[in-house]
């Protein structure tokens, strides 16, 4: 098993660097970029503008050269600062600092600074996260829980009204967008019952910002009420992703379990003249639960991106909105500090989702 | 042989030695195009200890039949729409589902057509051996485990110790249908119903799980169902043989009534579509045409379209409809059509019988080279 996963890992690092091009060209074609950003601002140069970008290797209109110069600066192959390949004492750039290498680049742990707010990008992103996690912990706990109640249920009274209902309401929820669904949530609950807050994490008079060092000191004087406070934020954006994803979800439980309720070992348990409940949920349930365990392993990496959609919509202070602002800004570093955490993470539950489905199948084997 | 065809449900009480007797079934099952009557007045009976062979093509309603008797059929889309299923006098049909589940597996148990495919892939072999054990025999896990144990060197599984860790998948399909034969002797029933249990499995494992059932069958007493459309088989394991066609019984009687005098020309046709060692380089004998289509069965007759003898009765008159104890054959040549005779041109088809009857009485002879013999 370890020596799987170590295999594994090792095979996961040309996609990872696959994707980061990848990401870095679709950036590179989209229209405007950093410097644009700063056009605007009376308050700052020309010449400090230039400045920035040459700290960065960024040109105006670079040609491929200057695409791969940016590239290779953002990786930390190539030196900004002069060397070109060649760090400052004169090794290769992408060694390791103690051996002669460079600073720069996420292979030295430097993710680069917000073109926007000047602040570290790792810094912002570990900032951004526990809001995120929060969200969509709670959400993704909550869909899979009824997407398997109402999946199960649904499959084994096939055709049932309790079946048709989940069906309809299904194709409805699915088919709605999220950010008309949120918008209306906020309408009825907020604006028009005042049951609930309209958007963000924490209540907007607050004098501190959620998941700052002066929040933490405030809310560990009294955390029950400032729970709560999250608690009462939480409830309609998790509804939002929770009516969404539960209409798939509870789909392909549905199907999952017809297909193992129709298989010849579920005849044979009836045979042996086993209760009901043990046939569905010993015999049956057990095999379906295969192809769901492998759908949730990769609806975890969705815990750490975020949901960019809701996030927006509720104002919500996590890494789908730092993402969003990141996109609206052409901020660059943070983007490809999102994007390539967030394909680590999506590499790693994909390798979740084989160990666990190796652990769950003994047929299974690697 | 203690059957009679059709006949009509009786409240006569129970014979001592018929552990099975099924009356007048009707399963039907209803679907989007129609109602298919899959099995539509099927009566037989099975005695203690006894074989009982259910032969037929596929989709003349045998398996059907066999899950009709466990209760196995999810209703609707199946409905029972009449007859009585009978285990030791007592109608197994009217008994609320919790005590139909204490006889499944207990009782009555039944192996399937799939190894493959029956066992579940994600549990230990001795795991799914010792649930029932433990379920029906009310005993502890660690004496179910040993039961289950004893079953498997039963069947003749080497090392049972260690094949009760094993995962099905890590046997081969003569091992797990030896597995599925283990899990249903396991609580000793009294029936057992076999449905094509060598079908999947290649031509030297067949013979190998035939021999197992009738070696455990004579140990244990148990009486068996067996259903096949292999009619090797059912002159090799069986003492009462039923022959189905479309959903009904149209011949039943002693293996070698059955065998060596069939009366019904499907029966007929059936054995004379036998391969044998004389055949070799001709064609092989066919019984003409298809299985009727289940929702527009021929009117009269259900084989009356591709039966070789069909005179005028066969397109008009079902000949299932008997009165009392009639001949063992639903087939207008054996019993007489009311306001019809039989025309002479067919008088040779029973003379053909008799032929056949008075040859086997006095020197062995395969069916097939009976018929033969017949035509010259």
């Amino acid at each position: 098993m370890g020596r799987y996963i170590l295999r594994r890992s090792v095979q996961a690092i040309p996609v990872i660097f696959l994707i980061a091009i990848v990401s870095f060209m679709l950036m590179q074609a989209a229209p405007g970029g950093p410097a644009a950003a700063f056009n605007q601002n009376p308050k700052i140069s020309q010449a400090q503008i230039d400045g920035w970008l040459q700290r960065w290797c960024l040109e105006r209109n670079p040609d491929v050269v200057g695409m791969l110069r940016e590239f290779g600066g953002w990786l930390g192959v190539y030196n900004c600062s002069g060397g070109g390949l060649a760090s400052s004492s004169g090794m290769p750039n992408f060694l390791p600092a103690f051996l002669g290498g460079g600073s720069n680049g996420v292979l030295h742990g430097d993710f680069g600074f917000s073109i926007f707010t000047g602040q570290p990008v790792l810094g912002m992103i570990l900032e951004r996260l526990p809001a995120t996690l929060v969200l969509t912990g709670t959400a993704l706990i909550i869909w899979i829980t009824l997407a398997i109640i109402l999946g199960v249920i649904a499959a084994v009274k096939r055709y049932s009204l309790f079946d048709q209902a989940v069906t309809l309401f299904s194709y409805i929820f699915y088919s709605l967008p999220t950010f008309w669904l949120g918008l209306i949530l906020i309408y009825l609950f907020a604006v028009d019952l005042h049951w609930l807050p309209a958007q963000g994490i924490i209540n907007t008079r607050s004098p501190f910002s959620f998941n700052t060092p002066a929040y933490w000191t405030d809310f560990w004087k009294n955390p029950g009420p400032a729970l709560v406070v999250i608690g009462q934020h939480l409830i309609l954006p998790v509804m939002t992703l929770v009516a969404v994803s539960v209409a798939g979800d509870s789909r392909f439980v549905r199907s999952s379990m017809l297909d193992t309720l129709s298989q010849d070992y579920v005849r044979t348990a009836k045979a042996k003249g086993l209760s009901q409940r043990t046939v569905i949920f010993r015999h049956a349930f057990r095999n379906a639960l295969l192809p769901i365990l492998t759908n949730i392993a990769l609806e975890i990496a969705f815990l750490f991106s975020g949901a960019i959609v809701t996030e927006t919509i509720f104002d919500w202070p996590g890494m789908g909105r730092l993402y969003f602002d990141g996109v609206t800004n052409r901020d660059y570093f943070l983007l490809m500090g999102i994007l390539l955490i967030g394909s680590i993470l999506v590499v790693i539950a994909n390798l979740a989702a084989d160990v666990i489905y190796a652990w769950a199948d003994p047929r299974i084997r690697y | 042989m203690t059957v009679t065809l059709d006949r009509p449900a009786s409240d006569a009480p129970p014979r001592a030695d018929i552990l099975l007797d099924v009356q007048d079934l009707r399963t039907y099952f209803h679907v989007m195009d129609g109602t298919v009557k899959a099995v539509d007045g099927v009566s037989f009976s099975v005695r203690r200890g006894e074989t009982l062979g259910v032969v037929g093509e596929s989709g003349c309603g045998k398996s059907v039949t066999a899950l009709t008797i466990m209760r196995l059929l999810d209703i609707p889309p199946a409905e029972i729409a009449s007859g009585r299923i009978l285990l030791e006098g007592k109608d197994i049909l009217r008994l609320p589902e919790e005590q139909m589940r204490h006889l499944r597996g207990n009782e009555i148990a039944m192996i399937f057509q799939e190894p493959m495919s029956s066992l579940n892939p994600v549990f230990t072999v001795g795991n799914q051996i010792s649930e029932a054990v433990e379920l029906h025999l009310k005993v502890k896990h660690k004496e179910a485990v040993e039961r289950s144990i004893e079953a498997l060197r039963l069947v003749g599984i080497a090392y049972p110790e260690r094949r009760i860790k094993q995962y099905p998948h890590e046997l081969s399909g003569g091992q797990r249908q030896r597995v599925m034969i283990a899990m249903a002797l396991s609580c000793e029933p009294k029936l057992l119903i076999a449905d094509e249990p060598t079908t999947a499995l290649d031509v030297t494992i067949q013979a190998q799980i035939l021999e197992l059932i009738r070696s455990i069958q004579q140990k244990t007493g148990t009486a068996l169902m067996l259903i096949t459309h292999d009619l090797g088989v059912v002159a090799e394991m069986v003492n009462d043989v039923v022959v189905m066609y479309a959903g009904r019984v149209v011949e039943h009687g002693t293996v070698d009534e059955v065998l060596l005098q069939p009366k019904h020309p499907y029966t007929e046709g059936l054995l004379a579509s036998i391969p044998s060692k004389g055949m070799r380089g001709q064609r092989l004998n066919v019984i003409k045409g298809a299985v009727p289509n289940p929702f527009n069965m021929p009117k009269g007759c259900n084989f009356s379209p591709r039966c070789p003898y069909q005179f005028e009765p066969c397109l008009d008159l079902d000949p299932h409809v008997d009165e009392g104890g009639g001949p063992a054959a639903a087939c207008w040549l054996w019993k007489q059509a009311p306001g019809y005779s039989i025309p002479a041109r067919l008088h040779e088809a029973q003379v053909r019988a008799a032929l056949r009857a008075a040859e086997a009485s006095q020197v062995e002879v395969s069916p097939v080279l009976a018929v033969e013999a017949a035509e010259e």
